[in-house]
């Protein structure tokens, strides 16, 4: 068998697609099988860049002048689909002719999965990004009828123990003739003005290491100790009660309804715990929050009354002075 | 929460084997096929992974509202919809899909039939 058939039945034999092109023309000199099946016209005396029109022939002999070969991909359309086919092309003699040989794999698939993988990963990370703000809201939620340490517990856990806490500080802030206030203002006026108001604590209240525990109406509940063992929560919880009652005084110069609150304070153990299966809610329960409710009942109007055991305990006591049995009134703010 | 077709099959590692199967049973297709004449790959690819995902409950939404802007310029009528449907009943079929998955399958794309066909 001659040379030139053995050579030509190892190009048909490969798998990969080859084609032979005239280096000066451009036009097909051979192409195997794989290479024919790609196109309906391939056949020698075909330009290649018939069958390739994306092909730059300058910069394909200029890269082989340059480095003896060029690699690129190509892609064209048949039967619908998008074929893509790597090449490298090559130069080589055939007697006193130059031809260029160029060998194509066909690589469409791999960019099938590779675009499928983009359109994957895109898909993931929205749905990530999904379920992560929806993460973020629930926390958020969770955070606004939670202490943030029984969130933790909760989150950890999947259960919220209830804790005994030995020494924490209880506020206790009501408006004075809020019965009266609800009959007279619309209700959309009412809850507005209660929102400002208790939006407003809650914000001076986290300044000072104050948590918000519940609302009841017109009765604020706040506390502090609970998640920072370090804090002076007698000192914290006093310096809330002046804010919230010089926030009022300072509001009610410029608003059109006039709020006037009675604030007691407590101090002492507490025990919190979540309350409920369903619709649950973390509340505090025990010494520290029956003083603070028996001083709110004692409180006159804009008064902030503490129980004795509340205003003798610490260094704060020189802020106090006595006021019903039982209880001290705060003259030093 | 019980787990989707899309995780009981196998997840993405399987999933990418079905939808390539579909993507080309419908460009072979005379019917549907020249839907897509002059869509780019990356376009389709993109189109058909979230289409089977979201069929068999893989993580991607897709809303009515943007299922009917997809499909609203391409005249899509009742039978092209059904060899759409009788296409992945096959490949899901040819990927040993449990029946009563592929019938939950068909079901679910059934009902945008109206969304999606004109």
């Amino acid at each position: 068998m001659a040379i030139a058939s053995i050579n030509e039945q190892l190009l048909r034999a490969v798998g990969v697609g080859i084609a032979l092109f005239d280096g000066k023309t451009g036009n097909l000199q051979f192409c195997n099988d794989v290479f024919g099946e790609w196109f309906d016209d391939a056949g020698p005396g075909v330009s290649i860049q018939t069958l390739f029109p994306e092909l730059d022939l300058a910069e394909l002999k200029a890269n082989i002048d340059a480095g003896g070969r060029h690699s690129g991909e190509l892609s064209f359309r048949r039967n619908r689909r998008t074929l893509v086919l790597a090449q490298i092309v090559s130069q080589a003699t055939v007697g006193y002719e130059s031809v260029y040989v160029m060998e194509c794999q066909n690589i469409t698939r791999i960019r099938e999965l590779e675009s499928m993988l983009a359109s994957y990963s895109k898909m993931v990370e929205r749905n990530t990004r999904e379920i992560q703000k929806e993460k973020d809201q629930v926390e958020e939620l969770l955070l606004n009828i939670l202490p943030r340490g029984a969130y933790e517990e909760y989150k950890s856990f999947g259960v919220i123990s209830p804790k005994r806490y030995e020494d924490a500080s209880v506020l206790v802030l009501d408006f004075v003739g809020f019965t009266k206030m609800a009959e007279q203002l619309a209700p959309a006026n009412l809850v507005s003005e209660l929102n400002e108001l208790y939006t407003a604590f809650d914000q001076i209240g986290e300044q000072l290491g104050c948590e918000r525990i519940k609302t009841n109406g017109d009765t604020y509940f706040c506390i502090a100790g609970l998640e920072d063992s370090d804090l002076d929560h007698r000192a914290s919880i006093i310096k809330t009660a002046s804010l919230y009652r010089q926030f009022l005084r300072k509001r009610n110069e410029n608003s059109g309804v006039e709020w006037v609150c009675r604030i007691g304070l407590g101090s002492g153990a507490v025990i919190g715990s979540v309350v409920g299966v369903k619709k649950y809610v973390f509340d505090v329960f025990g010494p520290a929050v029956s003083d603070a409710v028996s001083a709110n009942s004692a409180a006159g109007d804009f008064e902030i009354i503490a129980t004795d055991a509340f205003a003798t305990e610490g260094p704060h006591a020189s802020q106090f002075a006595p006021s019903n049995p039982g209880m001290q009134v705060l003259i030093a703010d | 929460m019980a787990n989707s077709l899309f995780e009981k099959y196998g997840g993405f590692s399987t999933i990418h084997s079905i939808v390539i199967e579909f993507y080309n049973s419908v460009l072979d297709s005379d019917v549907v096929g020249p839907f897509f004449d002059g869509t780019d790959m990356e376009s389709l690819i993109d189109h058909q992974t979230k289409f089977i995902s979201f069929l068999l409950g893989g993580p991607v939404s897709y809303p009515e509202a943007k299922l009917k802007a997809a499909h609203s310029n391409l005249d899509i009528q009742a039978p092209h919809f059904d060899t759409i449907k009788a296409l992945l009943g096959e490949t899901l079929a040819a990927f040993d899909v449990e029946a009563a998955d592929i019938d939950a399958v068909l079901e679910k794309i059934e009902s945008y039939r109206s969304v999606i066909a004109a």
